[in-house]
């Protein structure tokens, strides 16, 4: 068997050990396991392809660089990838370098791009996105507003504030009332 | 931990969790947190549903070309630490020399493969040059910033009465915070854009506004080493990719 098919049997965590210590196989097999998510969240907030890649790519190259602050005791690999992606593409979009932002309706833009066929694991995770929509649809327009514009959106809780013209401390508010009730919705869905 | 502050940071726990406070409020609040159990407990509590987040969005496939850039730099990246390794030796001190030529090497192979960053701003050197002198037309004068900081120079003309100082923070990539004090508030529809510049480039570091008492913090989060100057300007709400005129304050590095 190759060293190949050994990391591909590794956990996360395990496999992060390599990482660790600059194995570069180690982080190829981190990336087809993230890299996916990574985009696709690049994508949900960028708006198209050309800056969702480079995000990415900036994000995994970050990770590489910054592999030895991973602490397992944190949290799962994959929440430490992905949040490294959304700093990144936050600052891209505060930077104001995308210009081309299509909001509220990419779900519908992402479609397009979903061609090929599905393997077990992209079903499962295509439902689990589901599942974690509708949680979000039974939230207060108010607070899946807000939450929207904050995460997916990039936006601060000030800029939020001005657009929607409501007191900075109501738009705080709302957020932490809606991950809250979020919270309870979650732990309600069958993962 | 006083009261006072609790009762100010508790607040932020939402926006922080969502990604929704500036560089420098999110600093200020993980300070807190870490003197905080109360606040440590409820980010704690809440984070399992900003991490479900990035879950609900429909998976899209990765250009094959990502992996395969991304895997070319990662690759030069272990083979240059592997060559310096060997070339330190037994001693386990490096030979100079060789282990320049090798990092160079490696350095070049890195530089080619990698996609130009959108982060920059490109500028010409003749535009750079025009703002500079443009600038040092203006009458500017030096004001003298708090213990440790670099005291900006502001034009007198556009923004009378006001002061600013940029702190840079240690480590190996130095950031900054600019402060700004007795600046003019802007209407909705403008921003104060923080840029740094570099090499002929200017690079958009954050936006800011400042309250009716004309104080203002701005973030620098590139690394500044080797960087020219620290600008602001006055830009149209949501910022701009480049200056589009004189900077109302700089700091020169």
């Amino acid at each position: 068997m190759s060293q190949r098919d050994d990391i591909h049997r590794l956990a996360d965590e395990e496999m992060m050990h390599l990482v660790q210590e600059g194995d570069a196989r180690a982080f190829e097999v981190l990336y087809e396991r993230h890299g996916g998510a990574a985009f696709s969240l690049a994508y949900r907030m960028l708006g198209n392809r050309v800056n969702a890649e480079d995000v990415s790519q900036e994000a995994f190259l970050s990770i590489w660089r910054s592999r030895l602050r991973y602490q397992a005791d944190r949290g799962s690999v994959r929440t430490w990838v992905l949040g490294i992606v959304h700093h990144r593409a936050i600052d891209a979009l505060r930077r104001n370098l995308v210009h081309d932002r299509r909001r509220g309706s990419a779900e519908g833009i992402e479609e397009r791009f979903e061609a090929r066929e599905l393997t077990d694991v992209e079903v499962v995770r295509r439902e689990d996105a589901r599942s974690v929509r509708a949680a979000l649809q039974t939230l207060p327009a108010e607070q899946s507003r807000v939450i929207e514009l904050a995460y997916f959106g990039g936006y601060s809780h000030s800029k939020i504030a001005d657009m929607l013209d409501t007191p900075i401390g109501t738009v705080k508010g709302r957020m932490r009332l809606g991950l809250d009730k979020l919270r309870h919705e979650l732990a309600e869905v069958p993962l | 931990m006083s009261v006072e502050r609790h009762d100010i940071q508790e607040e932020n726990v939402g926006a922080y969790l969502l990604g929704a406070l500036t560089g420098v409020e999110e600093r200020v609040f993980e300070r807190h947190l870490e003197e905080c159990p109360v606040c440590s407990d409820e980010v704690s509590r809440l984070r399992p549903a900003a991490d479900a987040l990035p879950r609900s969005v429909t998976p899209v496939s990765p250009p094959p070309t990502l992996k395969t850039s991304l895997m070319k730099i990662v690759e030069a990246d272990a083979r240059e630490r592997s060559r310096v390794a060997r070339s330190r030796g037994a001693s386990g001190r490096p030979r100079p020399l060789a282990a320049l030529r090798e990092r160079l090497a490696a350095t070049g192979e890195a530089l080619t493969t990698i996609r130009p960053q959108v982060a920059w701003v490109g500028v010409s050197l003749v535009l750079v040059v025009g703002i500079v002198t443009g600038y040092a037309a203006t009458r500017v004068s030096s004001e003298s910033g708090s213990s440790g900081a670099l005291a900006a120079k502001v034009d007198k003309e556009r923004v009378p009465g006001a002061t600013g100082s940029l702190t840079v923070s240690g480590g190996d990539s130095k950031s900054g915070v600019l402060r700004v004090h007795g600046m003019p508030a802007l209407e909705n529809d403008s921003v104060y854009q923080v840029w740094v510049l570099r090499k002929g480039e200017t690079i958009s570091q954050s936006l800011f506004h400042v309250g009716r008492d004309g104080e203002g913090l701005g973030a620098v989060s590139n690394d500044i080493d080797g960087a020219d100057a620290v600008l602001v300007t006055r830009e149209q709400a949501g910022g701009a990719r480049a200056p589009s005129g004189d900077p109302v304050l700089s700091v020169s590095l």
